[in-house]
């Protein structure tokens, strides 16, 4: 079986108030990822919202937020619009380290969601998902 | 009809028809082949079978007299793919998220 776990682990030069109020707070949420409808807090529902292709307003990314221990750990199940609804758990870890904050990001249950069937496939049908990671390969030129 | 993957997307936002999918995913059926394992009307059964078919989910050939559904393979990716998937997604997050709070610091 391999391991389905997803984990990054980045570096910024911020403290770890900072790069925490990035991960909770909805406004920030906004400028790298997506606004939130309410600050994430500890056992609270949340809600991304972004633009879809014609125009509306439509959720990105939801789930719950488990756990909330400010400048070191956020916990929320996750789910985006492809999953269909299917859950996963993103942990976000916070170290203060000389210069700068160290985050790392795990992001579990993939595989379990994408048991559902509906999953693959709506990930090989989805034909903006070609779009999409050909603007990721760009990014990482 | 093509109606993209916005077809796709309406077509799997049922339970019966993911239900569908999971049926065929084993062997090919005709539509009363399907319709004897839901306790819902053949007529619809058929307009979920449309309903998968504009989503290009599945495609209907006929044989004799029956209509034979079958699920597009070629339309099912490896659970690896989606782990590729939040890998690029989560690459992508995070460098905006160091862009942001880099811009922040700028800023102040």
């Amino acid at each position: 079986m391999p391991d389905t776990t997803i984990v990054k682990t980045i570096f910024l030069k911020a403290d770890a108030e900072t790069v925490w109020e990035f991960l909770t707070d909805k406004d920030k949420l906004g400028q790298w990822f997506h606004p939130a409808d309410a600050d994430l807090s500890a056992g609270s529902d949340y809600v991304l919202k972004g633009k879809a292709d014609d125009g509306s307003t439509v959720r990105k990314c939801w789930g719950s937020v488990l756990e909330a221990k400010r400048r070191e750990t956020l916990v929320y199940t996750f789910t985006i619009e492809p999953l269909g609804g299917a859950l996963t758990t993103v942990t976000w870890l916070l170290q203060e380290v000389q210069g700068g904050t160290r985050l790392m990001l795990q992001h579990e249950g993939i595989e379990a969601a994408a048991g559902d069937m509906a999953l693959p496939l709506l990930m090989a049908l989805d034909a903006g998902w070609d779009a999409h990671l050909g603007r990721l390969r760009d990014y990482g030129k | 009809m093509n109606v993209g993957p916005q077809g796709a997307f309406r077509a799997l936002g049922d339970p019966t028809r993911r239900s569908i999918l999971m049926l065929l995913s084993s062997q090919d059926m005709s539509i009363r082949e399907v319709a004897s394992q839901f306790e819902v009307t053949r007529g619809a059964i058929q307009k979920h079978l449309s309903v998968l078919e504009q989503g290009e989910l599945i495609s209907v050939r006929t044989v004799g007299r029956e209509r034979i559904n079958h699920l597009e393979l070629s339309a099912i990716k490896a659970v690896s793919e989606w782990l590729g998937y939040f890998d690029q997604y989560w690459d992508k997050r995070l460098t905006s998220l160091k862009q942001a709070i880099e811009n922040e610091k700028e800023e102040k």
